[in-house]
């Protein structure tokens, strides 16, 4: 096979941006993007809320400056500062040009495109389509691409890196529709393939999907995964489903009541309420809950996101997607009554290390999005900046990998190394040896993970969680894909993607049990406060011999002096 | 004796002479009396809509208007005609500057759209006024023993926003009115489905494989007829009936009878008196 | 408002679903599989899919991904009608069971099967490339990214609800005409062409337009509306289609296809008349050498049954013709005076 010049992991707002900047800076080369579902179904499409710019559309006195500095105060100092600067600098430039080629943002009564407050930032400025945003983003660039003529190949997953000492030589993948293994010779890989949250399982707001498949296979490739520890819980999950609610709900004015009519985030953010940052407004429910003032349920204990107050016309025309949803999986209708949520596992700020340009350690392989890790989210994400991410460095990653792929001379993957990597995926359907099945093991891996390494963490629970992780790698080793076709094995893919969760929810805890401190989405019960002396800086996990070892680097730091972090 | 205005649709006044001949005889034994809009106009077929939406309301708005003058409702025994003048009349209902503009017109007239009258199929009056046990009771031929394939095309039951009697998707209205007559409802799998019609003279090949199919079902499913409450389904199941299954190689026919007919039978008339005749398939 | 609220447990019950099976590489044809489970109410058609192939038969395929009704993966027919298991409740399904308590369930129509409940969606995509279901903008290449267009409420209500379609392809499943013709262009790539076609940015419209109104484009929808009513996110795609139509008429005039003849030409009868003169349709849709080649031998049948509909001169007119004419034609002046306002 012809190598590609650039070969695109992932589909959504990240993977689609790099292909088409990429295009863009270098017509001439031979580009594919990979995808394991239609790209058009990425979890893209998920996020509603919005992405901040400050356009100053709706507060005429926003600044690049005060985006900049929300973002970094949000990120509890641990955002690098120049990648933050290149998020909230380039913030408005993509804006323009997603409005430029169709994006339907909503508008303000000057026809400019609308902003709304959002969590944690000091004026007004995430740009939004009603509550669809993400999607609508998501299908104006897979349009784009479609225009362009992208060469897509859709439903292949994407197996590891093929590796000769320290060169990439390109991507091995399963077409899923044929169950063929097959070769992508490539000069250059980019990841772009989201995150990792629904390791949580139940209480994750995630897509089935959201296995972290990127992550996984640069860290089995080397190349380190940064802030692994930091995962958001988002405050409002719906309390079956752990589907989300958007900060776009509070944002419109809706209460958080706790089961005696209070409005407690009086109590924990007394200025900004409601709209406090994410990490903030989740311990408080938290908090809440575990001090007994929840409601309860068969499905768990939960408070009350309460919008009834707003009424039926602007719930249908702001947030319908938000009525609806309540509806179809809760059985609640918010314009009636109050809808039950609770905190869910919801956005990974760990990702793979790269610098402010998409680069990995690895010469030829970038990433970007949330599969990546610049960090402009450091400990904690802004709501409204996660859209904003994997367009600005999707955009930056596609561009550099454009720029430098002719630097990497092209190399051949082996005939015998598909063999190899088909013959493994087949073994997991031998029955001899292999006899557990994926959905108990799925379903104990976030059981352990949401009790012992979840929003409240200490080093006992942690140890425990770790235990267990090690045990499920090693029932794992017995796991069987009962289903024994290749044509669409769905049943393979969940075994694949499980297997990616277990080897990343082992750094995650691992890099829990570390931080002896209290930062962001990382909260220890052990050491409550922020430890800037011995633990202002990334955690860095690579993969030996032994399993994760963990290493540290140092955060860029520009203006912002460390500050505490209140609200 | 109940009394409807009744709309004359283009096709019942041209090819399917034999619908309105056959309530004509029925009519009274029922108890209800239909008075002919002989002023009425066509109803644009739904293609006026969007070729002229101001001419579709000032046209529908009249039709509806020459009913609500003697202070009756307006019934329609096409699908199409029905779905696009009750489009009409929501289109009227909710835009209060297109009905003051209509009314301006139609003063020339001496008419008013007010909003008053309803508009409503023959099946819907049959089944709503008079009532199934009514017409139960005034059976003379019950068709016990037919098996009947009911064929409600779209536009009685689709947008169920501007339709809203049946379910779209999962219908009965007309299974109950065989059942009432002594037939036998058949489960027929196109019984909500289009017949091609609105496509026939611009799609002629996919229109007719669309009848076809439903053709093809209705007759593995060993129906006796086809029953259908619109003109023009019955236009292209009947009409074209030997073009469509020529076209699927399909070697075989099957009746179809208008719900007027179907009616006029039970209560004791004759073919040749209901124009049943007049079909093409016998 | 109370304190916590009491414990219950939901109502259960045994149900079967019964899922339509077919791998290409062993079965000659499909066939139906029956899973009997126990389901609590308030469950989805989608998580009881998941707990069977979890927990009793993992060869069971179907595409799901978010399970939150926004990215489109999981359209199926459920009891028969295209929507997404996500979003369905087991519970809303019982009533709909043609054999009491057996919930059916089947892969989309009007695409090729790959296997069990998985269709392609390439010809999908494909005919979203074929109708230019993307904006290509009017803002000059300097200027991209350094400002915005101004859009205003009114336009961008004429899109908006539009944008809310996530290619679950349920419209596509339940198409009357691509049923009779997979070449025809699909009711979601005529939603998506209507959604770029209303956008001011957009600077191809003609050309869209072009194509839009081709053989297997706009003018072949029968309006059977079994798109916008099954539609999962409630999209009004007949007035997208409808819209179509309106600007082609608008913009390429009534001589232009086959279509726009035969919708103008009830235009034309009704101001005539007051009725449609339907003898001569087929010549004014088609012309006289098709009417003659393609009806001609219907003709006869119809004139041996005493069914043909009356030539022009024999239309009897509606009565009170005179004033209707002059109502209508006064209308005509309305619209024309609007539309030359609208265009300064």
């Amino acid at each position: 096979m012809k190598p590609f010049d650039i070969v695109i992991v992932g589909g959504g707002g990240a993977g689609l941006y790099a292909a088409m900047e990429a295009m863009k800076t270098n017509p001439a080369l031979n580009i594919a993007v990979l995808s394991k579902v239609y790209p058009n179904r990425s979890h893209t499409s998920a996020a509603q809320g919005g992405a901040n710019a400050a356009l100053a559309n709706t507060a005429k006195d926003d600044t690049v400056e005060l985006h900049i500095f929300d973002t970094i105060k949000g990120s509890d100092y641990l955002a690098d500062q120049d990648a933050v600067e290149i998020l909230c600098s380039e913030a408005p430039k993509i804006i323009r040009e997603l409005d430029n080629i169709g994006t339907p943002w909503s508008r303000l009564e000057d026809n400019t495109i609308a902003q709304r407050p959002f969590g944690g930032a000091g004026r007004p400025r995430c740009c939004y389509c009603a509550d669809k945003t993400g999607h609508t983003i998501l299908q104006t660039l897979y349009e784009q691409c479609l225009k362009k003529g992208v060469f897509f190949f859709n439903e292949y997953f994407a197996l590891q890196l093929s590796v000769n000492g320290s060169r990439m030589k390109g991507l091995i993948a399963l077409n899923i529709k044929t169950g063929k293994v097959e070769a992508f010779p490539a000069r250059t890989v980019v990841f772009a393939t989201g995150g990792y949250a629904k390791m949580y399982w139940n209480r994750s707001s995630n897509a089935a999907g959201n296995t972290g498949d990127g992550q996984a296979i640069a860290y089995r490739a080397g190349i380190p995964l940064k802030d692994m520890e930091f995962v958001q819980f988002h405050p409002t999950g719906l309390r079956k489903s752990g589907l989300l609610v958007t900060e776009g709900a509070r944002g419109e004015g809706g209460y958080l009541v706790n089961a005696a009519g209070e409005r407690f985030m009086s109590r924990y953010a007394p200025e900004k309420m409601e709209l406090g940052p994410r990490d903030l407004v989740s311990r408080s429910i938290e908090t809440e809950i575990l001090q007994g003032r929840g409601f309860d349920s068969p499905a768990g204990k939960y408070v009350h996101l309460d919008l009834t107050h707003l009424g039926a016309d602007l719930i249908m025309s702001r947030l319908p997607q938000i009525r609806e949803m309540s509806m179809y999986f809760e059985g609640v209708d918010p314009i009636e009554e109050p809808i039950p949520v609770r905190p869910t596992a919801h956005y990974s700020m760990g990702g793979i290390d790269t610098d402010n340009f998409g680069r990995t350690v690895m010469d030829g392989v970038y990433a970007a999005g949330e599969c990546a890790c610049v960090s402009v989210h450091g400990a904690n994400r802004l709501g409204g900046n996660s859209l904003l991410d994997i367009l600005v460095f999707g955009r930056l990653a596609g561009r550099t990998a454009a720029e430098e792929a002719r630097r990497f001379e092209p190399a051949q993957i082996g005939a015998e190394e598909l063999k190899d990597t088909e013959a493994a995926l087949r073994s997991y359907m031998r029955p001899s040896g292999h006899f557990e099945r994926y959905g108990t093991l799925r379903e104990e891996l976030g059981q352990t993970l949401g009790m012992n390494v979840g929003i409240y963490r200490e080093a006992s629970k942690i140890r425990k969680g770790i235990e267990d992780l090690a045990a499920l790698s090693e029932r794992f080793r017995h796991i069987r894909v009962f289903d024994t076709s290749d044509i669409f094995n769905t049943n393979l893919l969940q075994v694949l993607e499980l297997k990616n969760m277990l080897d990343l929810a082992e750094t995650v805890a691992s890099g829990a049990l570390a931080r002896e401190e209290s930062r962001g989405s990382h909260t220890r019960t052990d050491f409550p406060v922020r430890d800037d002396e011995k633990w202002h800086k990334h955690t860095l996990a690579t993969l030996d011999r032994n399993g994760v070892r963990l290493g540290e680097k140092p955060v860029s730091m520009g203006r912002y002096e460390l500050q505490e972090r209140t609200y | 004796m109940k009394r409807y205005a009744y709309y004359l649709s283009c096709i019942n006044e041209s090819m399917t002479k034999e619908v309105d001949r056959s309530i004509d005889l029925w009519q009274n034994d029922l108890g209800i009396e239909f008075v002919k809009l002989h002023e009425s106009t066509c109803c644009g077929g739904s293609n006026l809509d969007y070729v002229s939406p101001k001419h579709f309301a000032l046209v529908n708005g009249r039709n509806i208007a020459l009913a609500e003058k003697l202070g009756l409702d307006l019934v329609v025994s096409c699908n199409t005609c029905l779905m696009t003048i009750r489009t009409a009349k929501k289109k009227l209902d909710e835009t209060p500057e297109l009905k003051k503009e209509v009314n301006e017109l139609l003063k020339k007239e001496g008419l008013e759209y007010k909003g008053t009258a309803n508009v409503r199929h023959l099946l819907w009056v049959l089944a709503e006024d008079v009532g199934f046990e009514a017409i139960r009771q005034k059976v003379r031929v019950p068709l016990k023993n037919y098996r009947i394939a009911p064929f409600y095309g779209c536009h009685i039951l689709r947008p169920s926003m501007v339709l809203g009697k049946d379910d779209p998707l999962e219908p009965s209205t007309l299974d109950m009115m065989i059942e009432a007559l002594g037939g036998t409802p058949l489960p027929y799998e196109h019984k909500n489905r289009c017949c091609g019609f609105h496509t026939l003279l611009v799609a002629e090949e996919e229109s007719l494989n669309v009848a076809a199919e439903a053709l093809e079902e209705a007759i593995e499913i060993k129906a006796d007829f086809i029953v259908t409450p619109c003109p023009l389904c019955h236009t292209v199941l009947d009409g074209y009936q030997a073009k469509a299954l020529r076209q699927a190689n399909v070697n075989s026919s099957i009746p179809v009878f208008h719900l007027s007919e179907m009616v006029g039978l039970a209560l004791g008339y004759t073919e040749k008196q209901l124009g049943i005749k007049r079909h093409i398939v016998s | 408002m109370t304190g916590a609220l009491e414990l219950h447990t939901e109502e259960k019950r045994d149900i079967t679903l019964r899922v339509f099976r077919f791998n290409p590489q062993v079965d000659s044809k499909p066939y139906f599989d029956d899973y009997t489970i126990q389901i609590e109410k308030g469950i989805t058609v989608l998580r009881s899919l998941n707990y069977i192939k979890e927990h009793v038969d993992a060869s069971v395929s179907f595409r799901a991904f978010c399970q939150a009704g926004i990215c489109g993966s999981c359209g199926m027919r459920i009891n028969g009608i295209s929507k997404l298991a996500c979003t369905t409740q087991v519970w809303d399904e019982l009533s709909k069971c043609r054999e009491a308590g057996i919930i059916k369930i089947e892969p989309l129509r009007n695409m090729p099967l790959i296997k069990d409940l998985i269709v392609d969606m390439d010809p999908l995509v494909e005919k979203m490339k074929q109708y230019s279901n993307w904006i290509e903008t009017r803002m000059p290449e300097s200027e991209i990214g350094k400002k915005e267009f101004l859009v205003s409420e009114e336009e961008f209500r004429k899109y908006d609800k539009a944008t809310d379609c996530i290619l679950c392809a349920s419209c596509v499943s339940e198409c009357t005409i691509l049923r009779a013709h997979k070449e025809y262009v699909s009711p979601a790539v005529l939603l998506k062409s209507y959604r770029m076609n209303v956008d001011g940015r957009d600077a191809i419209h003609d050309v869209r337009l072009g194509e839009l109104v081709k053989d297997h484009g706009v003018w072949d929808c029968t309006h059977c509306y079994r798109c916008q009513e099954t539609c999962v996110k409630h999209i009004p795609i007949m007035e997208a289609i409808h819209g179509i139509r309106e600007d082609a008429i608008e913009v390429r005039g009534v001589r232009d296809t086959s279509g726009a003849k035969h919708a103008e030409a009830f235009m034309e009868d009704i101001e005539k008349k007051g009725k449609l003169v339907e003898a001569t349709l087929p010549i004014r849709t088609n012309g006289v050498a098709w009417t003659l080649q393609n009806l001609l031998p219907m003709a006869i049948k119809m004139i041996l049954k005493r069914r043909t509909p009356p030539p022009p001169p024999l239309v009897k007119p509606a009565k009170g013709m005179k004033k209707f004419r002059e109502m209508f034609r006064e209308m005509t002046e309305h619209v024309r005076a609007e539309q030359k306002s609208h265009k300064k």
